[in-house]
């Protein structure tokens, strides 16, 4: 009986009814029933649990655990996909959808983009989303999502194959790729459709590759060198950070491997090339990374320092990452204690893990990165209490969080070795790992958004819009490729699937002009001078926030605070034409005027 | 590529996939085309001519197949940026099947080298009746959360609204599209009312089914100087004193900032 419960078809089965009991909940929360998100952890729950159990067994194959990894991949991507299909909705999504977009205009890369101006200048995801939206004439959404779908699963099978080559141990490896599904950004934020969701699986395979070829004979050698070059280089040309990662991981493994005398050849050719083609794209094409990636990583540096002495109050956690949104429900304390224990489960598994790894794998240099990583993983989180340095934190976990599974993969070895009451062992592993997925998944996603929101419904067989989304569908149809200063949720739909060159956030400061209630002598010259002529009014306190404010405003639920009227009426009175009304936001036409 | 069985199957298929995926209208046909072809293809023949072909365990090579798939995928578009013609339909058709067949040259000649003879197939376990009941039922039921997340639903509490827009009809702007859509839940009734300066106006009866949008058409009477102040009111029938929604245009459009 047992056999049978824990054979993989039963095991898919479960993770399918897992997945509907996910899509079910979302779809509740869609209707706006407010479900209990009970029936979301349980889907989540029945995907990874047996799916766990049946990986801390000794009775399955190689080819069986691997299958059974992919198959977790797959079912928590599908919890993703469950949450937002059929259109984006996560913030950075917008963004490279709309570089798509872009490039299926102009049938070239590099084309601006008004959100994150060095997005186009990192074009290897949109360049390989447009083949295929050219070739199959399917939409963005879908090709995205197929791409990162199967980045996803090339992710999960590196990682198993390179934990099962660098630990001697398929089990290991299996155990090692479910801890690794406990990453924060692993079911929502990392797989997005975004730049980092496709290099993070290439940095995988690179890793995976690089260890394949330090253990296959020399005649091979050269064969496991194409997939580590091609993944170099695609890696440069999808994400910065990505490729700055990878470099530093050559360079030390260059290091170590000269300082170690380690008897296989040094891989400073690799670290050439990573460093080498990670500066020269910096240098030639993506000059703008600079004055994108190095402030925030200084205001990160700042704001640790100013923590650390008390110039400024600690970040508190599970709090809402905006500060121009409406209150957010806060994360139970029942969540909240589930989140922490999976830290702690985590420092537990990695203090047993290093202290085993340290005795037996030692002379591996990938190993000691692999170490070290794991104790900048506990490092990172204490990131998390500086208010500008929390999100450097929680996306440096992604790549620390690979060494962390690896060493985890010893931890779990302990609990398994051969002895008495091995099922009881085996269970209480499993609940470990299943605190690890749930907790961070609590920690790596705000808890009011871990359930859809409404972004299109139905009425009377037909289909409704949001008031954004509304707008965004007019201008797609009336303003085609017009230019726009907006709230930033309302620029990010603007931007796609609106297909409207829309400004938002800081850069310029269009924050202030939709934001202040009063008209200020600079605005209008900045909009003028930035040739902004479209200028979207929102009262909705949730404008500000691109993770909410796309939504349908729900009575009694979210959506409902607003900012003073004058962020409407200082643009009536000046006065200039207004275009496009729906219930809270007003789109004004600054070139119509008596 | 004589004896090798694979590489010609790749080459063959990428040119079919490639012609598919460019001249055939279907999406449907198009996808089950283009996913292979951009997904697997040419990862498959650069790890054949990389690996020949009994150096690697089916299940790395199938995973280095997508791996550098995506690879090519991402130095492609770097690749095809170059040239005038860029990212087209046309140029992606042409670029993967080459690099597909170059890759299975080069795969054949390598295995030509280092090994003669055909490559085994591995065998496949024939899976029992019950594992492939339970495994079509699982599929189906993932296929059907899937579609549950695809499908728009009724949301009740979530906030209507019916929006109202107005664009001049065309560059002359000698008369304007006046619309209102609806985003309501139910079935409402408006009135319109546009003035044309301060002289003329006109009122529509609006009556709105859920997602239903009305477009009215209203000519400007041309000013000998000046603008012409145009203002479209929406007034809800229930409530018709209280401003429903306005909005406005001065035409021609003086197209200056203030």
């Amino acid at each position: 009986m047992q056999t049978r419960l824990e054979s993989p078809v039963v095991i898919a089965l479960l993770a399918a009814i897992g997945l509907f009991l996910c899509s079910l909940a979302n779809a509740l929360s869609r209707e706006t029933l407010e479900p209990s998100q009970l029936i979301y952890w349980l889907g989540v729950l029945l995907i990874a649990v047996p799916i766990f159990l049946r990986l801390t067994s000794s009775g399955p194959s190689y080819r069986e655990r691997l299958g059974l990894v992919l198959l977790l991949g797959l079912a928590l991507y599908g919890v993703k996909v469950v949450h937002d299909a059929p259109l984006f909705t996560l913030s950075d999504e917008y963004i490279h959808a709309f570089n798509v977009q872009q490039i299926e205009r102009f049938d070239h890369l590099y084309h601006f983009n008004p959100a994150i101006s060095t997005s186009p200048y990192y074009p290897g995801l949109e360049g390989a989303t447009s083949a295929l939206t050219m070739l199959t004439g399917a939409s963005t959404y879908l090709c995205g999502t197929i791409l990162i779908g199967a980045a996803r699963l090339v992710q999960m099978a590196a990682l198993f194959f390179l934990f099962a080559r660098l630990s001697g141990s398929a089990r290991g490896a299996g155990l090692g790729v479910a801890v690794y599904t406990g990453t924060s950004n692993f079911l929502f934020w990392g797989a997005q459709f975004s730049y980092e969701s496709l290099s993070l699986p290439l940095v995988c395979v690179v890793l995976m590759a690089f260890v394949e070829r330090e253990e296959a004979p020399p005649r091979l050698r050269g064969a496991w060198t194409v997939p580590i070059v091609l993944g170099i280089l695609a890696i440069t040309i999808t994400h910065h950070l990505s490729s700055y990662a990878l470099a530093i991981i050559f360079v030390a493994l260059a290091v170590l491997y000269r300082v170690m005398r380690v008897d296989k050849p040094n891989p400073w050719p690799f670290a050439v090339l990573a460093v080498g083609s990670a500066a020269a794209w910096l240098l030639i094409a993506a000059e703008s990374t600079t004055g994108y990636l190095f402030p925030v990583l200084e205001n990160a540096v700042k704001a640790i320092y100013e923590t650390a002495f008390g110039d400024t109050e600690a970040r508190q956690l599970f709090g809402s990452p905006s500060d121009t949104a409406e209150a957010v429900a806060g994360t139970p304390i029942g969540a909240r204690a589930i989140a922490l224990l999976a830290i702690a489960v985590l420092g537990v598994i990695s203090l047993i893990g290093l202290r085993q790894v340290w005795r037996r794998e030692r002379r591996k240099p990938l190993v000691i990165i692999f170490c070290a990583f794991t104790v900048a993983f506990f490092a990172a989180l204490m990131l998390r209490f500086a208010p500008a340095a929390w999100e450097t934190g929680n996306r440096a976990g992604g790549y620390f969080f690979i060494g962390l599974s690896f060493v985890a993969i010893y931890g779990t070895a302990q609990l398994l070795r051969r002895g008495p009451r091995q099922m009881r062992r085996r269970l209480l592993l499993t609940g470990a790992l299943a605190v690890v997925l749930v907790g961070g998944a609590i920690s790596g996603w705000s808890w009011d958004l871990q359930l859809a929101r409404p972004l299109k419904a139905s009425a009377d067989g037909k289909d409704v819009f949001s008031e954004p989304l509304a707008l965004a569908e007019f201008a797609k149809q009336r303003l085609d490729g017009s230019r726009f200063a907006a709230p930033e949720a309302d620029a990010r739909v603007l931007l796609f699937p609106g297909g409207q060159i829309a400004y938002g956030g800081q850069g310029p400061d269009i924050e202030d002009i939709v934001e202040e209630p009063q008209l200020r002598d600079w605005q209008l010259p900045l909009l003028e001078r930035n040739h902004l002529p479209f200028l979207v009014a929102d009262r909705r306190q949730l404008s500000g926030d691109t993770l909410r404010g796309q939504y349908f405003s729900v009575k009694n639920q979210y959506g409902n605070e607003l900012r003073p009227q004058g962020v409407v009426h200082k643009f009536s009175e000046i006065p200039v034409g207004r275009v496009w009304q729906g219930g809270r936001i007003v789109l004004f036409n600054l070139r119509d005027r008596p | 590529m004589r004896g090798h069985r694979d590489l010609q199957a790749a080459c063959l298929a990428a040119v079919a996939c490639a012609l598919v995926a460019a001249l055939v209208p279907w999406e449907i046909v198009r996808l089950a085309a283009g996913l292979p072809l951009t997904l697997f293809l040419p990862g498959y023949a650069i790890v054949a001519a990389a690996f020949g072909s009994r150096e690697l365990a089916a299940p790395k090579r199938a995973m280095l197949s997508v791996a550098v798939s995506l690879m090519t995928l991402a130095l492609g578009a770097f690749v095809l940026n170059i040239f005038p013609f860029g990212l087209e339909t046309a140029s992606w058709a042409v670029l993967l099947p080459l690099v597909v067949i170059a890759a299975c040259r080069g795969a054949a000649l390598r295995r030509e080298r280092s090994q003669r003879g055909r490559a085994g197939r591995p065998a496949l376990p024939r899976p029992a009746t019950g594992s492939l009941v339970l495994g079509a039922l699982a599929a189906a039921i993932a296929l059907g959360a899937l579609a549950l997340a695809e499908k728009p639903l009724p949301a009740e509490n979530a906030k209507g609204f019916t929006a109202l827009w107005m664009l001049p009809t065309d560059e002359r702007e000698d008369a304007v599209a006046i619309g209102v859509d609806s985003n309501q839940h139910d079935f409402h009734s408006y009135r319109l009312r546009v003035s044309l300066g301060k002289d003329q106006s006109k009122t529509y009866r609006v009556r709105l089914d859920p997602g239903e949008e009305r477009v009215y058409e209203v000519d400007v009477p041309a000013r000998a100087v000046g603008r012409t102040h145009v203002v479209a009111s929406l007034y809800k029938a229930g409530d018709p004193q209280k401003l429903y929604r306005r909005v406005t245009s001065w035409l021609p459009r003086q197209m200056t900032f203030p």
